[in-house]
């Protein structure tokens, strides 16, 4: 496992929308079948004193953390308003925020990422959904049903894609150790090759699922970084350019990033490359 | 959204960047009263939002004599299949050298890229090799001195305070690009003789941009109900939740040599009214034979998705592939008014091929 384990506690930033509500449940529900801490804490300005599904709610992430001892954010905090809550956690102490938020605005994506960093805050997403350690500990939306623990970790630009690969992989026994999502937005704060260089520091992982999209060419930067077997699959091929497919990140610009010439480049580093999610299983198998 | 290089040059304008004096016409007539009082040459350019706008005949050339006649020309042309409704009539630059500047967000250090070339103009492409680059922290107001010398490197001083104003530019109106070639100095000073800015979709209301023009009408109704939506040409109609799955969709088909007619994402938690809006938006298109629905996540209610597709009875087939709560329940009601819910996105796509012509 990588990013945190069951012992450390969380906080959820907009914790009172519906999405915040909905996902500390599921969050907590995941860390009492595994004895973790789970969501200690909850943000939401001007709604202190309130509790929601037995978690308190502060006004601030400053006076969460003084009365609780947590290290990591899930912010729920919409659009506008998400870089600055960014900002708040990493300047209260939070040294992990997984940022689901979509529809930030790029410079403020760049500036929360850059001032985390000042404040060695680590920052996953934004636009994605989370983190799961099967077996140990979930940070965001990642349906848990679909994983089973295992060895091989999984590294994603979507969100409902890479459960789609994770079941794949479950149902061809092949377990998970940790599966992130960085999100699909042109800047996030951990890209592949951050990504990759945690993997390659755990014991438990032995093989990586990269699975990427149409849009800049940071697949291919990871995979480069790593001397862990991999396998890739990239999103898009039948994408026309200069159209934004979906997420703001995944877009043939200038005729760059589109992903038949990543398919060609990672096939030429000798990496192997699924044409579509359910060889993925297949192709880990020969690696592992 | 691209804005156009007269609203660029507007913007740039504003923030103390030197644009050649000129006008916005929409008839060739209008050239007559924005002619140089020196009697001087003009430049009269296609305002069309494509790449290789001056070798594909959208820049023209005249004095005060020929201007009409020359806006007439332009007026009457296709630019790579975009009729001209708007020129640029602006006073011609005596330029003595042509410069590249641009700056981009970079997606490997999550920081702006600010780039300088000492040639500019439209050859720019191919002479990569010449191109200075350096990153700036999102956090400074201004490129720091020690960047400027870098990127400028033997190119003269006075284009620093451009720079620095393109910056402030890109910083303030939220951009994803903005870009000046040529920058061009002159006897009179430095000008930013052409204009190019992207602003971020994300940030276009806090802009003040009510309507991104970058999208088709259908686009746009896609956009109300929260899809994110793109057409393409052929006959499968697809829908999907979350953007990697919908493109993987697609990618099945193009695998099995169909030919997919857009994208849809319904985004996440799709209900059954959202589910009845995307199928009929699909079914909508004229040459869509069947509809793919590819669904799948934690939070999906399936029984809720099969209401929203039995709703919608659109003509189409629809074969149905999700996976998520409530799917005994989603089957039966799909089974019951006889629609396929398969297993597999593969099995999916297969069987919408022996549909689709």
């Amino acid at each position: 496992m990588i990013y945190g384990d069951k012992s450390l506690g969380v906080i959820v930033q907009n914790i009172t929308g519906r999405q915040g509500m909905f996902h500390t449940e599921l969050m907590n529900a995941y860390a009492r079948d595994l004895g973790g801490r789970g969501v200690v804490a909850g943000v939401a300005p001007g709604k202190g004193g309130r509790e929601v599904h037995g978690v308190p709610v502060y006004n601030t992430v400053k006076e969460a953390l003084r009365e609780h001892d947590a290290t990591r954010s899930v912010v729920f905090v919409p659009g506008g308003a998400a870089g600055d809550s960014i900002m708040e956690a990493a300047h209260a102490g939070i040294t992990l925020a997984v940022v689901i938020t979509e529809h930030i605005p790029v410079h403020d994506a760049m500036k929360a990422i850059a001032y985390a960093r000042l404040h060695d805050c680590t920052v996953i997403g934004p636009n994605c959904p989370g983190l799961l350690s099967p077996g140990e500990c979930k940070l965001g939306i990642m349906p848990a049903h679909l994983a089973t623990r295992g060895n091989v970790g999984v590294v994603s630009r979507s969100g409902t894609l890479t459960y789609e690969v994770v079941d794949e992989l479950t149902r061809a026994g092949i377990g998970q150790s940790t599966v992130v999502g960085i999100g699909g937005d042109p800047v996030i704060g951990q890209t592949f090759v951050d990504v990759l260089a945690r993997f390659e520091d755990d014991p438990l992982t032995k093989a990586v699922v990269v699975i990427g999209e149409v849009g800049g060419n940071l697949e291919e930067e990871g995979v480069r970084s790593t001397d862990l077997p991999v396998v890739t699959y990239i999103a898009g091929v039948s994408a026309p350019p200069e159209k934004r497919m979906g997420h703001a990140g995944a877009i043939i610009e200038g005729g760059e990033g589109d992903a038949r010439s990543k398919v060609r480049r990672l096939a030429a580093l000798g990496i192997p490359v699924a044409s579509r999610p359910s060889e993925i299983p297949g192709l880990i198998r020969e690696v592992l | 959204m691209k804005l156009l290089e007269y609203e660029a040059k507007q913007i740039f304008s504003e923030y103390g960047i030197p644009v050649p004096k000129g006008a916005l016409i929409r008839a060739p007539e209008e050239a007559a009263a924005h002619l140089p009082e020196t009697g001087g040459a003009v430049v009269l350019k296609a305002q069309v939002d494509v790449g290789g706008r001056g070798k594909a005949g959208g820049v023209l050339f005249a004095d005060a004599k020929t201007a009409v006649d020359t806006a007439r020309e332009l007026f009457a042309r296709e630019i790579k299949g975009i009729p001209v409704r708007e020129v640029l009539i602006e006073e011609r630059l005596a330029i003595e050298h042509e410069y590249y500047v641009s700056i981009a967000v970079d997606r490997s250090s999550r920081q702006p890229a600010v780039l300088f070339a000492d040639a500019g103009g439209v050859e720019i492409e191919s002479a990569a090799s010449a191109v200075r680059k350096v990153i700036v922290s999102p956090l400074l107001r201004d490129i720091p001195p020690f960047l400027m010398r870098e990127l400028l490197g033997g190119a003269p001083k006075d284009l620093a305070p451009v720079i620095n104003r393109l910056y402030r530019v890109f910083q303030e109106k939220d951009a994803m690009l903005a870009e000046v070639n040529p920058l061009v100095t002159t006897p009179q000073g430095v000008y930013a003789a052409d204009a190019k800015l992207i602003v971020d979709d994300n940030a276009l209301a806090r802009q003040g941009i009510a309507v991104n023009r970058d999208l088709s009408e259908r686009e746009r109704e896609a956009e109300k109900h929260g899809f994110s939506y793109v057409e393409l040409d052929g006959t499968i109609g697809v829908i999907g939740n979350g953007a990697g799955l919908t493109m993987s969709t697609l990618d099945l088909i193009e695998y099995y040599r169909g030919r997919a007619a857009n994208f849809l994402d319904v985004g996440g938690g799709a209900d059954q009214e959202r589910v009845m809006h995307a199928v009929r938006l699909v079914a909508s298109m004229p040459d869509v034979s069947v509809i793919v629905v590819n669904l799948l996540g934690g939070i999906t209610r399936c029984d809720e998705v099969a209401k929203g597709i039995i709703a919608a009875g659109v003509a189409p087939t629809v074969i149905v592939r999700m996976a998520g709560t409530n799917e005994a329940e989603g089957r039966q009601l799909l089974g019951e008014h006889g629609y396929r819910m398969l297993e597999s996105m593969d099995a999916a796509v297969r069987a919408a091929m022996e549909v689709a012509p």
